[in-house]
Parts: structure tokens; C-alpha cells; sequence
């Protein structure tokens, strides 16, 4: 019998306050954060990634951020990208509408976290998951809560992905 | 030998289990697996020996679905029909995720016109046109600028002083984002030619020619515009949801609006990183000594117009365009000083800043930052600390930056402004900086900014008597007097009111008499006497001259002032 395909999982971290976060953080929060991490899973040669806009694919790196500021190596899987796409389309229709997208409680690192352990039973590193705690435990971020919880990031530069026409 | 009528307690809302054990010695045993698909969980109780093949038909029952739909997924393995759960190590507790196919199979990514249904990953040629048309060019570009031993292209100038002059910020992001631009940038003279060919950078170095030595270091202008590219990048793919501005949510429509502002900003960036400390403005000696008087006057006027410019229902994309346009003067702001840190580069600069040190007193751009800049003047004084953790501590220091924050707050939505406001109050700002938030105040403000300047020039002898009184004598209280209706009073602070009253009743009626005299005639301007005298009538009450009609006599004739009054009572009554 042959032995399964496996394929590479990575997630892509970006610093999306390139670099001001790490400078910043100190004198508007007072505590010092390295990044404004937004995070995408690539795997099976595609970047995806989710944002205002619901679930969203490009090639790894084609998004407005540019390269990413760091790899992480998730693991492997064995999950074809058939199998994958449909987990991702059931996925895109129930927890992940563009609609249900909050910076704080579930945002683009909500998804690579779920889409990581799916893939791979592995979780992505804490200090992106604690980031909004971090903030919300600031009184700057308590302040500014209600501000903060109406931004809404969607880098351009992908496609949604959803379930082709004339699908059940 | 397994009592089917026993039901285990760990009986979860829909799983029926395989098989129940009697007791867990066993070597066989039930396991609580969670199975998670479509974004939802369940609990399914099995026991180990079950082959997956089993349980898919369980699962097939619950989920009404077909055996082959279902595919499980444990720790990134796909499980096979002949497995057993404990031979993929499934633990009690674990998660398996499920995925049911659609009837149909086979799908693909918009951008991928390959077959999906082999297993095997392989080569496929990629459609961009999933990509949005932008052209981004996100390969090969890397931050590290290249050597400098390089063809010149004298044809890429003048692509990009055109697609500069554009001034798209989609555009912008991607020159500068351009692999041949970050190969330019180590060739200093070729970039300072570029830039300086920019319309608008040309009008930058007329207001501010020291901004010129940044050309100079190609380091900091790659740094520079780096920051630029960035910010408008984060602008982009930010938006923020506000329900009652229709159409301005999405990234295009605030973008257009905001059209301007990149370019606006590099100016501005360009002009506060007038110290390049260690060849960058952010590098964050911030924690250092900031003297409380230095203000960086050149960063005033393209700000305020920055902020003039825009239209009042704009998107609030602007407030994180503003805040981060804020932080980064914030940060030049409290970076000038600090000279003793660092070497290279610095002397042309640091004279320069120098220079442009600033008492918060004497700037006075035009518009509504004038004022609230004056009222802030006694805090930087006394304050003269140094920077702490707390933004706030800068906008103490910085006042005219803070009035232009308390612009942003002013054209913010009535919720933000709450919670400003209130963020504001907690960390003990001035209590005047706070009352500038209300909207109201500072269109006031704006008023009689206004109202000073047509008098200026319509009728500057009254400014004397206008201008002391906005000058820090206090704010009057709005019904004792009437003033001509060019000043409305929008103030409404009666902690302030009252204990300055009586000196204010006192100058009020100096005042009021210099401008009878002035104007001549007076009877339009001057309300009936109890009206005008009720506080003194009050005090002179409380004090325990009961006359009423006598207290308004001597109030009239000495025209409000409650001492000279008092005295004539006394005089009277004792007759």
C-alpha cells in the first residue's frame, strides 16, 4: 500500500503595523508588543486567509502585505486540497461569513488557528492568539474598545473562496 | 459479556455507542471523542475497538449523509476504513474533525484552472484572475536595498515623477513597493533628483528647507517613504463599519476621499523627521527627557491643513489615518530633542532643531488650534517632564497636536467621542483639554476665531476690549451680560463661573462701560438693571441689606461694583 501524500503546513505572520507597533506599543499601552500579527495558512501552494471578506485565497504572498514578516512551520497534513477546499467552503458558510468578522474575538488568526488544528492537530504560536487580550487588557485598549471593534481588515489581493455554481 | 441495558453515564446528547464495556479494567474501553465539523461540535461516546469504517455509518445516520461523503480528519491524518480509534491514538477527549463532501465533488479555487481531483499535488498553471488587477508585484522585492552598482535607467525617473505626481496611493504603495524604486533608493542623487522634481516636495522645501538633508541620506528617505508606503498600505486594508455612513465603508470610497493624504503625509513625515536621530525618526529614545517647550511649529500648518482639507462625513478611516498621522508627529515630536544620543549625521540637524524650538506661545497657525494651544501653554510649562508610558503625558507637551487631536475627536461619530472623552478624563488630562471635545465648544472656539478676525480688520478698536477677555480673564457667564450676538456662548461651565464671578461682574462692568461709551448708544445693549446686577443684588442681599430697591440704586450708580455699592449703603443707611 502506498504511503500517504504529505504536505507542507505553514502560517504566514505579518506585522500589520509594520514595525510602529514595536515602537509605539510602550508609550500608547504601556506594555510592549512586538506586532500587529495578521496570519494566513498556506498550504497546497495557496495563501488563505480571512478577513471582512470572508475566506480568501491568493498565492502565497499576494496580498497588499507583501511577503510575510515570518514562517512558521504548522506541520504536516495529509488532507488532499480537494478535501480541503470543501472543509474550507462548509467552513466559509457557517463560522467564518465575512460577516462574522471581529478584530477582537474572531478575526484572521481566529481562522489560521482553526484551519491549523484541522490540517494538523497543532495550534499557531499563543503570542498571536493573546494579542487582543493584550490590547483589551490596556486601559488605552479598554478605551478604545468600541473604535477598535469596528475595524474591519481585509487585505486586497485575494479571491473568496466558496462552493463553485451549481453545487448542492 | 457486555450488559447492553447499562448505560454508561458518559452518555453525550447524540452519540449511540458501538459497544458498552462493563466495567474500564478492561482492555477495551469507551472513548469520548469530540467530532467537529461546519463550525459546530459534538460529543459521540465509542468504544476503541470500533473500526473507523463502523463509525462512519453512525455518523452517516446522524448527520444524514452518505458513508463515502464523509471524510475524518485526526491530527491532520486522514483516517482509513480498516483503522481502529485506538490504533490512530485516539484519546479519550480528542478532537476529530469531519468533513462531508458535497455530492457532487470536485471543486477548485477561483484561481486555479487545474483538476482537483487527482491527489498528488501538481504543477498547475495559475489564472491571476483572482488577483485583483493591481499588478503587485509581491516576488523578489526585498527590504535590503541592493548593491549600488547598478545600470542607471534613466527612463524609470520619469515613470515614477509621473506616477508620483499622481498621487494615487495605490499607486504610490506600489512604486515604492517596486523592486527597480528600492534599488534606486541607494543612489542618492538620482532619488534627490526624482523627489525634488515632485511639485509638491518642491513647495515642502520652500517652507522648510532644512527638510533637505533627508535627501541627502538615502538611508532615511528609504526609511522614510518605507513608513509612508506602510501607512498607506494599513490604511487600505483597513476599514471601519459605521451603519449610518452608507457607501463610505469600503476601502475605494474612503480611499478617494482620502486621496490626498499619502502624499500629504510623506510630506509631513519629511518635514517632522526634522532630527534624524540615528538616520530615523521613530528610533524611540521616547522615554527620554522631553522638555516641555519644544514644539515642532513646521509640523502645525500641513497638519491643520491636512485636517482642513477634508470633508466633515468623511469615512473614519480618517481617525486611524489621523491618529497614526498624530502618533508619528508624536513621535518626531518628542524625538527632536533628544540630541545627545546620536552622532552621525546630526549637526546640520541638530542646529536646525535648534532653531525651531518653540514656546507653545508664540505659533500661532491659523484656524482653530490657535486657542486651545494658548490655553495649554501653563501646562507644558509646569509639567516640562518627561515622557512616561502614557500617550497622553505627549499630548500635554504637544499642544497644539492635542488641539488637532480634539479636531479628529470633532469629527468623530458621537460614540467615539464618548469614549475618547472618557478615556481622556481617566487619565486626568486638563479638564479644559476635555471640555475642547465637546463639539459644540470648539465650533464656538472656531466662532470666535472668526469673530477676531473680521473685527480685526472691520474694527480694531474694539479688540481691546474683546481680546482681554479671551485672553485668560476668565470666561463670563452667559446671562449676565449681552454681548452683540456675533459671540454666542456656548459655554457651559459653571464651576468655572462662579468662583471667578465676582471679578468678572467687576470687569463686566468696566468693560460694558468703556463700550457705551464707544458705541454711544448703549440701551441695546444693556439688559434692565436687576437683570444685570442679580448677582450683586444676591450678594448684597446675603450680606444683609435688605433694601432691594435701595441695593439696585447703589448697584446703578456704581455700576455693578458690590464693594463701591456696599459702601454707599452704608454711607446711606447710616444717614
Amino acid at each position: 500500500m502506498e504511503p500517504p501524500n504529505l504536505y507542507p503546513v505553514k502560517l504566514y505572520v505579518y506585522d500589520l503595523s509594520k514595525g510602529l507597533a514595536r515602537r509605539l506599543s510602550p508609550i500608547m499601552l504601556g506594555k510592549q508588543l512586538e506586532g500587529i500579527w495578521h496570519t494566513s495558512i498556506v498550504v497546497h501552494k495557496d495563501e488563505f486567509f480571512f478577513g471582512s471578506g470572508g475566506i480568501s485565497s491568493c498565492p502565497p504572498g499576494g496580498t497588499l502585505l507583501g511577503p510575510p514578516d515570518s514562517v512558521v512551520d504548522v506541520g504536516s497534513t495529509e488532507v488532499t486540497e480537494e478535501i480541503f477546499l470543501e472543509y474550507l467552503s462548509s467552513l466559509g458558510e457557517s463560522l467564518f461569513r465575512g460577516e462574522a468578522y471581529n478584530l477582537f474575538e474572531h478575526n484572521c488568526n481566529t481562522f489560521s488557528n482553526e484551519v491549523a488544528q484541522f490540517l494538523t492537530g497543532q495550534k499557531i504560536p499563543s503570542y498571536i492568539t493573546d494579542l487582543p487580550s493584550e490590547v483589551l487588557s490596556t486601559p488605552f485598549g479598554q478605551a478604545l474598545r468600541p473604535l477598535l471593534d469596528s475595524i474591519q481588515i481585509q487585505p486586497p489581493g485575494g479571491s473568496t473562496v466558496g462552493r463553485p455554481n451549481g453545487q448542492s | 459479556i457486555y450488559g447492553s441495558s447499562q448505560a454508561r453515564g458518559q452518555m453525550a446528547q447524540s452519540g449511540r455507542p458501538a459497544g458498552l464495556p462493563a466495567d474500564k479494567d478492561t482492555s477495551l474501553s469507551a472513548t469520548r471523542v469530540i467530532i467537529k465539523t461546519s463550525g459546530k461540535q459534538e460529543d459521540f461516546t465509542i468504544a476503541d475497538d470500533t473500526s473507523v469504517r463502523q463509525f462512519k455509518e453512525e455518523l452517516s445516520a446522524h448527520f444524514k449523509c452518505q458513508v463515502d461523503q464523509l471524510v475524518l480528519v485526526f491530527m491532520g491524518r486522514l483516517l482509513k476504513d480498516h483503522d481502529t480509534l485506538s490504533q490512530r491514538g485516539v484519546l479519550d477527549g480528542n478532537t476529530i474533525h469531519l468533513v462531508i463532501r458535497s455530492k457532487h465533488g470536485s471543486r477548485a479555487l477561483a484561481h486555479s484552472s487545474r483538476n482537483p481531483s487527482t491527489k498528488e499535488p501538481c504543477h498547475r498553471d495559475r489564472n491571476t484572475q483572482g488577483n485583483s488587477g493591481k499588478g503587485y508585484q509581491p516576488a523578489g522585492v526585498s527590504h535590503s536595498p541592493v548593491e549600488s552598482a547598478l545600470s542607471v535607467q534613466p527612463d524609470v525617473p520619469k515613470a515614477h515623477t509621473q506616477d508620483l505626481e499622481a498621487g494615487n496611493p495605490e499607486h504610490s504603495a506600489q512604486i515604492l513597493g517596486n523592486a527597480r524604486t528600492q534599488r534606486l533608493l541607494p543612489d542618492t542623487d538620482l532619488m534627490r533628483q526624482v523627489i525634488s522634481e515632485h511639485l509638491a516636495m518642491q513647495q515642502l522645501l520652500q517652507q522648510n528647507p532644512e527638510v533637505s538633508h533627508i535627501l541627502d541620506n538615502s538611508e532615511l528617505l528609504w526609511q522614510t517613504l518605507e513608513l509612508a508606503r506602510n501607512l498607506a498600505v494599513i490604511q487600505e486594508i483597513t476599514q471601519i463599519q459605521h451603519p449610518s455612513r452608507v457607501g463610505l465603508e469600503s476601502v475605494p470610497g474612503g480611499q478617494n476621499a482620502l486621496g490626498q493624504c499619502p502624499a500629504d503625509f510623506s510630506d509631513e513625515m519629511l518635514s517632522a523627521s526634522q532630527d534624524p536621530l540615528g538616520g530615523n525618526p521613530f528610533t524611540a529614545p521616547l522615554g527620554g527627557q522631553v522638555p516641555g517647550q519644544v514644539q515642532s511649529s513646521p509640523l502645525s500648518p500641513p497638519l491643520s491643513q491636512g485636517l482642513g482639507e477634508q470633508h466633515p462625513q468623511l469615512p473614519t478611516a480618517t481617525v486611524i489615518y489621523a491618529s497614526s498621522r498624530g502618533l508619528a508627529s508624536i513621535t518626531a515630536a518628542g524625538a527632536t530633542p533628544n540630541k545627545g544620543n546620536h552622532t552621525s549625521r546630526t549637526n546640520t540637524a541638530t542646529h536646525a532643531t535648534n532653531g525651531r524650538s518653540h514656546t507653545g506661545t508664540v505659533e500661532q497657525p491659523a484656524g482653530g488650534p490657535a486657542l486651545p494651544s494658548i490655553e495649554l501653554t501653563q501646562q507644558p510649562q509646569q509639567s516640562g517632564s518627561r515622557i512616561t508610558g502614557s500617550m497622553t503625558q505627549s499630548l500635554l507637551n504637544n499642544p497644539s497636536l492635542a488641539a488637532q487631536m480634539m479636531l479628529c475627536v470633532s469629527m468623530l461619530s458621537e460614540q467615539w467621542r464618548q469614549q475618547l472623552l472618557a478615556f481622556l478624563q481617566q487619565t486626568q488630562l486638563s479638564e479644559t483639554l476635555t471640555a475642547l471635545g465637546n463639539p459644540k465648544a470648539s465650533q464656538a472656539i472656531l466662532q470666535i476665531e472668526q469673530g477676531l478676525q473680521l473685527l480685526a480688520t472691520e474694527a480694531p478698536v474694539l479688540l481691546p476690549w474683546v481680546a482681554p477677555y479671551l485672553w485668560g480673564l476668565g470666561w463670563l457667564p452667559a446671562p449676565s451680560c449681552s454681548y452683540p450676538d456675533a459671540v454666542p456662548w456656548a459655554w457651559d461651565s459653571p464651576d468655572v463661573a462662579k468662583p471667578k464671578a465676582p471679578e468678572s461682574h467687576h470687569k463686566s462692568g468696566t468693560v460694558l462701560q468703556r463700550l457705551q461709551s464707544l458705541a454711544g448708544d448703549p440701551s441695546h445693549l444693556v439688559q434692565a438693571p436687576e437683570i444685570r446686577f442679580s448677582k450683586q443684588m444676591e450678594s448684597l442681599q446675603a450680606m444683609g441689606f435688605g433694601d432691594h430697591y435701595a441695593n439696585l440704586q447703589a448697584l446703578i450708580a456704581t455700576d455693578g461694583d458690590t464693594s463701591a455699592a456696599v459702601h454707599k449703603l452704608r454711607r446711606s443707611q447710616a444717614f
